[in-house]
């Protein structure tokens, strides 16, 4: 890359015309996105593709039929799902090399972790994968009470999976409403949304929020799931397991959604595992990665479910494992209810986690923790760090956290899945027709807001 | 509306089927309030108990013999070992780094990078760390390494070439913190704009950042692109 960026170069700069500014001056500053630009169209030709490589001599230079076009797609494209750019360069309708542009959603969440006490980045985490909040509270709790070595109750380990895998059904169903729909059917997008209406109706009536739950506390839950809210977890499940196979019925065989799919964005195990993709990408080519079974956490060691994987590694297999997860996500909410032993919800120990309201209203010293707890809060061993993930709908969701001894964490870097898929969309995308873009974008399921931080 | 909010102050059920069990506990007015403070001298083991008996240690991270294999093939390379909540980290030196990362990706099965983190600990001597997060995925083991490296000129061996998805995280921590990586092809930033001049995690950035840094979007619809709405407030004049 070059180092002088202060003239911008590149088609853009070439066919703008503009003028380039000596960097500080008012000039420059039209200069600026521009000068982004031209980096990237540098790095687009000066990147080296897998199918140059196999081609030989390479196409460099050799364009008789002018047939070669630099496209951008996005970041405000309804199809991205947020705000991914995507810059190809075209050979007719192939795409020949392609890179992505992220950062769009970029709110540095990280460094106003750094700012936070742990339990008030708690909300940001929804918004970072804002598709399956649920899951996301979970990791960052179970992030936190690695590092501080706060125990959870079995009760609320049972309901965070509760959560946690309803979330996992909720994101699917988005998923796979959108996807159906980029590959041109809207009629599933009407239904899997009325019913991921209804786990947004659970949410409302578990922690008292659709979507940003915000549910779960160090060493617990905030408060319990209410009979009602169990109650309608449990017609959740017995309704939706018939519907899920209606819809299998609608797909599976479908002659126009396979063709859409088979063959497309095809990745071997080895190539997977080499480019970093995580989650249903990455057993939609025969890997066997899943932190459920790889560590288990919460009670998932004390379940019985199935991994869904396939090992064709192209679109369609990733829509197989996802759908087939949301059948296993059900029978693990379904053994969940059924062993939901009674008992508390969170741990009482003043010192970890708030106390009970029982506590603050009618006890000086619980109200005196109360406020501890708001203030400060957990405080972990000066100096020491620790990795725990889960697996969120997406794939591999970690928080590696470093303590300064206060309240406030000293690093906090989210592993996140998104982030990791759309670094192997790169080279999916090479050698892809262009009527396949939005299919592959889906086919990865990623989520700006969770890849931008 | 009118009858309903009667009706609510009556506490009769407007809002469907009655959850009678969410309001009123019945062990309520008989259960004693219990309190448990912990003492100064119960925290005394505290720390060793955090080290060995963390409650969410995994499996997956005990590599109890692997720092000493990995010290007897390189013993120039491999620093200091730390161990806490169950997990291992192994320090790496700068020059040795791509060679050990060589030799877990082949001879031990480390082959799935999962994710790279970069640390500001700005009091010490070397100022940054960059932690690297492996999986071994049929041997089910994680592993963290790291190096450290000086602010002067930080610059570390890129590992692109043992795990190829490792450039998205290197960029990210060039973006964030400022570290440069030798060998790392398309070294642009990732999240910020190309010619953004500040690395936004580091801990001299503020969290309010920096006013001017950034063009801001015109007020009007025919307006143009200005650097700074309110410069005299931020403390920062415009400069022309």
């Amino acid at each position: 890359m070059a180092t002088d960026l202060s003239a911008p170069t590149g088609p853009l700069a070439a066919a703008s015309g503009m003028p380039a500014g000596a960097p500080g001056t008012n000039q420059d500053l039209f200069t600026f996105w521009p000068r982004h630009n031209a980096a990237i169209y540098q790095a687009l030709s000066d990147r080296h593709t897998q199918a140059e490589m196999a081609g030989g001599d390479g196409a460099a230079g050799m364009d008789p039929l002018e047939s070669s076009m630099i496209l951008n797609l996005g970041p405000q494209h309804p199809a991205t799902h947020g705000v991914l750019r995507v810059v190809c360069q075209l050979d007719g309708e192939t795409i020949d090399k392609c890179l992505l542009d992220i950062g769009y959603l970029h709110r540095g969440i990280e460094k106003l972790a750094e700012v936070k006490t742990y339990l008030e980045f708690l909300p940001y985490t929804d918004r970072t994968d804002y598709l399956s909040p649920y899951s996301n509270n979970v990791a960052w709790c179970l992030a936190v009470e690695k590092l501080a070595g706060i125990e959870v109750p079995e009760r609320a380990q049972w309901l965070r999976m509760i959560g946690a895998e309803l979330a996992r059904i909720s994101s699917h169903l988005l998923w796979a409403g959108t996807m159906v729909m980029d590959a041109g059917a809207l009629s599933v997008f009407l239904w899997t949304f009325k019913y991921r209406e209804e786990i947004h109706d659970i949410f409302d009536q578990v922690a008292g929020q659709r979507v940003m739950v915000s549910h779960s506390r160090f060493g617990g839950l905030a408060f319990d799931y209410s009979p009602t809210a169990l109650a309608m977890i449990r017609r959740f499940c017995d309704e939706f397991i018939g519907q899920l196979a209606d819809w299998k019925k609608l797909l599976n065989r479908n002659r126009i959604w396979i063709d859409r799919n088979v063959g497309v964005g095809v990745l071997s195990a080895e190539e997977a595992v080499r480019l970093g993709c995580t989650g249903p990408t990455l057993r939609g080519s025969g890997v066997e990665y899943d932190v459920r079974l790889f560590e288990p956490y919460l009670k998932y060691d004390a379940v019985d479910f199935d991994i869904p994987m396939r090992t064709e590694g192209d679109s369609l297999s990733r829509y197989f494992v996802r759908i087939e997860e949301m059948e296993q996500s059900v029978r693990i909410i379904q053994q969940c209810l059924d062993r939901l032993p009674e008992g508390p919800i969170r741990i009482d120990n003043a010192k970890a986690s708030y106390p009970s309201k029982d506590e603050v209203y009618y006890s000086m010293e619980g109200m005196i923790h109360d406020f501890i707890m708001t203030d400060n809060g957990v405080a972990p061993p000066q100096g020491v760090e620790s990795y725990s993930a889960i697996e969120a709908p997406k794939g591999e969701l970690g928080f590696f956290l470093a303590s300064d001894g206060t309240g406030s964490p000293w690093r906090v870097k989210i592993n996140s899945p998104s982030f990791a898929n759309l670094q192997a969309l790169e080279t999916m995308m090479e050698g892809a027709m262009l009527a396949d873009t939005v299919i592959l974008i889906g086919s990865i399921d990623p989520v700006m807001g969770d890849s931008d931080k | 509306m009118s009858s309903s909010i009667t009706e609510r102050i009556a506490g009769k059920d407007v809002l469907g089927e009655a959850d009678l069990a969410q309001t009123i506990d019945p062990g309520q007015e008989k259960q004693t309030l219990k309190f448990f403070f912990t003492p100064r001298e119960a925290l005394a083991g505290e720390m060793e108990r955090l080290r060995n008996e963390n409650p969410h240690a995994k499996a997956t991270t005990f590599l109890p013999d692997l720092a000493a294999a990995l010290r007897d093939r390189f013993p120039d390379a491999i620093g200091e070992t730390t161990l806490y909540a169950g997990e291992t980290t192994i320090y790496i030196s700068l020059d040795g780094l791509v060679d050990v990362c060589r030799y877990l990706y082949d001879e031990v099965g480390f082959t799935y990078l999962s994710d790279m983190v970069s640390i500001d600990r700005f009091t010490e001597t070397d100022r940054f760390e960059v932690a690297y997060n492996l999986i071994a995925l049929k041997e089910r083991r994680r592993l963290r390494l790291k190096v450290r490296v000086d602010e002067d000129d930080p610059l570390v061996p890129s590992v692109t070439g043992v795990w190829p998805n490792a450039a998205w995280h290197e960029r990210e921590a060039w973006d964030m913190m400022g570290i440069r990586f030798s060998g790392l092809t398309d070294h642009r930033r990732i999240y910020m704009p190309e010619d953004f001049e500040y690395h936004p995690l580091r801990k001299e950035f503020p969290t309010l950042g920096i006013p001017g840094s950034l063009p801001l979007p015109p007020n009007e619809s025919d307006g143009s692109l200005t650097r700074d709405q309110f410069p005299a407030a931020h403390g920062d004049l415009p400069k022309d």
